[in-house]
């Protein structure tokens, strides 16, 4: 029987799935991921979890309780640090903790701590303590290891090729791993979509909010497509160094974004109740009239299902730009 | 002489304009949409129809509001369009050079920047309807005054109290504890107004360029106590226009002519559809764990229109019929 590890379809399984993936895969392991999210995984999770949570933790209980009747493990790594001298939101720090005390009946947790804050090497000291529940074997765990970031790598070759992560992820399923092209856009304007990939991925969360933005003939990048040479370089221009990761890959791209010529418009999507989403918003639009005059939205989302509210501002914000262009 | 008609479907109110080809307001009409927003469209139809003058054949309809896809199906609208851009078109065809435009309703309230008679900004309330129409209807009722007498009394006040106005609820009982203070009602009732507009710039108005002309419209508008408040806090005259209340209808009339021009005929359902039955219903479709509440709108006979599917799989099943018929 292989050993069957659970990831949950949320937080930063978007940003590094295709790592995990290719590890777990390279010992051995089977991966099972959570279902998509619905309504009833999020009304689980809501309903399991703290309740001054932000909706994307709420919702990662919801994923944990699809999961778990049905693996040997839940991989729910303790990240605290995933660049140096920079940390993620400390409720991620607390995810492994906050999910053990307050969902009943787990499967063992794999938790181990990923905080490079202070060296890289710890993550690979992270990974080869994950690696010894399966193995005794340290080849066996530093092969496993290199395919994880080879996985990753060309994860984000998709991304920088045009490819949302989500497509990007789909496409690695489907064993399409060495992609050349970009993908097919139609659409007569480009917007930038400023968010945490946990928010803007998840088709149920953010209400489609990318598909709806592409019938309405517009193009949709975000932060992923950049390369994190970008990112660096741009968030550079704050006068203080932004040590949220998140948050910094939303800045900087915002930035890049703001001066480029084919972006008609950025959209920031944050949670309610994200404290660095309630600042980066504001610093990117301080910014973005201070240098250029292009159309700035920020949505926020929380629990809410009816979609009239998200719809409205869409459809004002993309008639505003194709008015906007008419007139000039 | 055509006219054409502009259905804007609020939360609160729902309001039916009636304009000529020259973008004249022939006829408008102000009701309470009660929760029953089909009845509301209905009802107003029947009033119009009635009114009409002699000659008058109805081109175009547009509809907006939150209630627009709704009415759409109902009327058979050629242009059904959000209220945002509804409401600039009208102000920058009502009142030409406008350059703000501050509009609050019974649960949204926004600002919409225009230059040179194109929208280059704007702002909506976030998820929270603090500080809207509905709020000041609660007080009004709570405090036992006609909402309609508001402002007057807080024109009245000489000496403003501070009230809370950064969420409706600490509004509510900081306004209690001022009234069992002894606080006279004008002062609170001009504190409020206030609070409110404080809490629309801060909020709504956060880094917007506010150029003069402006206008208020709106449900709310028609409240003098805020209309003092805007001009306090702006130091510029803030002008209320002659149909400040059914500016979405208007932009939503002038969009339907538009539209006809360009398709060349209305598909108006006639103003027969006041008396068909109409009958809304929704249900749980169960066949994944999205749990859609899908509603469905038809008639005596057929089934109009379903929505709220993630899937489409109700929505499209209506469309495809359609073609086939």
């Amino acid at each position: 029987m292989t050993v069957k590890v659970g990831i949950p379809r949320a937080l930063l399984f978007y940003y590094y799935f295709p790592m995990w993936n290719g590890f777990f895969r390279a010992l051995g392991a089977d991966v099972i991921l959570s279902s998509n999210t619905t309504k009833a995984i999020l009304d689980k999770g809501v309903r399991q979890s703290v309740d001054d949570a932000c909706l994307p933790v709420k919702l990662f209980f919801g994923h944990v309780l699809d999961l778990k009747d049905r693996v040997d493990y839940l991989f729910i790594p303790r990240m605290v640090s995933v660049e140096r001298k920079e940390y993620i939101c400390p409720k991620f720090l607390g995810l492994p903790d906050m999910i053990r005390y307050n969902v009943p009946d787990l499967p063992p947790i794999l938790d181990v701590t990923v905080n490079v804050s202070r060296s890289e090497k710890n993550l690979f000291k992270a990974f080869a303590e994950v690696g010894r529940v399966f193995t005794s074997n340290p080849r066996t765990i530093r092969k496993a290891y290199n395919r994880g970031i080879e996985e990753q790598e060309r994860f984000h070759r998709l991304n920088h090729l045009g490819y949302l992560p989500h497509e990007a992820i789909e496409q690695m399923g489907r064993g399409l791993l060495n992609q050349n092209h970009s993908p097919a856009r139609q659409g007569d304007m480009t917007i930038a979509l400023v968010g945490h990939g946990y928010n803007i991925y998840d088709s149920y969360i953010s209400m489609n909010l990318i598909q709806k933005l592409r019938d309405m003939g517009v193009r949709v990048v975000t932060p992923d497509n950049l390369t994190g040479t970008i990112i660096e370089e741009k968030s550079a221009e704050l006068p203080k160094k932004m040590f949220w990761t998140l948050g910094k890959r939303m800045i900087g791209s915002a930035f890049h974004y703001m001066r480029s010529d084919s972006i008609d418009g950025i959209i920031h999507v944050a949670s309610f109740g994200c404290g660095p989403d309630s600042f980066t918003g504001e610093i990117i639009e301080r910014h973005l009239r201070r240098r250029r005059n292009i159309p700035f939205l920020n949505l926020t989302i929380d629990e809410h299902t009816g979609e009239a509210g998200i719809i409205t501002r869409l459809e004002a914000y993309v008639d505003m730009i194709r008015l906007r262009r008419a007139a000039q | 002489m055509c006219g054409y008609l502009g259905i804007d479907v609020g939360s609160v109110s729902t309001n039916i304009v009636l304009l000529d080809e020259d973008e004249r307001v022939c006829d408008s009409l102000y009701i309470r949409t009660q929760g029953q927003p089909i009845n509301a469209v209905q009802k107003g139809l029947e009033y119009i129809r009635e009114r009409i003058p002699e000659g008058m054949k109805i081109e175009g309809v547009g509809t907006t509001g939150s209630g627009r896809h709704l009415a759409g199906i109902i009327v058979g609208a050629d242009s059904v369009k959000n209220e945002i851009t509804s409401h600039a078109i009208a102000a920058s065809s009502l009142v030409p050079g406008v350059q703000t435009v501050l509009e609050i309703g019974g649960q949204d309230s926004k600002i919409i920047i225009l230059r040179n008679g194109v929208v280059a900004d704007f702002a909506m309330n976030t998820v929270c309807a603090a500080g809207t129409g509905s709020f000041l209807d609660q007080q009004a009722a709570r405090l036992n005054i006609p909402i309609e007498e508001f402002g007057d009394i807080a024109l009245k006040a000489g000496n403003p109290v501070r009230i809370a106005g950064r969420c409706s609820v600490f509004a509510e009982s900081d306004m209690i504890h001022k009234q069992q203070m002894g606080h006279n009602l004008p002062d609170i009732l001009a504190g409020l107004c206030d609070a409110l507009v404080r809490n629309y710039l801060n909020n709504v108005g956060k880094g917007k360029e506010i150029l003069e002309p402006v206008i208020f419209q709106g449900g709310v508008a028609a409240n003098i106590g805020i209309k003092q408040a805007f001009e306090k806090a702006l130091g510029v005259e803030v002008i209320i226009p002659e149909h400040y209340d059914v500016m979405g209808a208007v932009g939503a009339a002038i969009l339907a002519r538009d539209a006809v021009r360009k398709t060349g005929t209305t598909s108006f359902r006639g103003f027969e559809v006041a008396e068909e039955m109409f009958e809304a219903a929704s249900f749980e479709c169960k066949d994944c764990p999205n749990l859609c509440e899908v509603i469905e709108i038809r008639d005596r006979k057929n089934i109009l229109a379903r929505w709220n599917d993630k899937c489409g799989k109700w929505s499209n099943a209506i469309a495809e019929k359609k073609k086939i018929s």
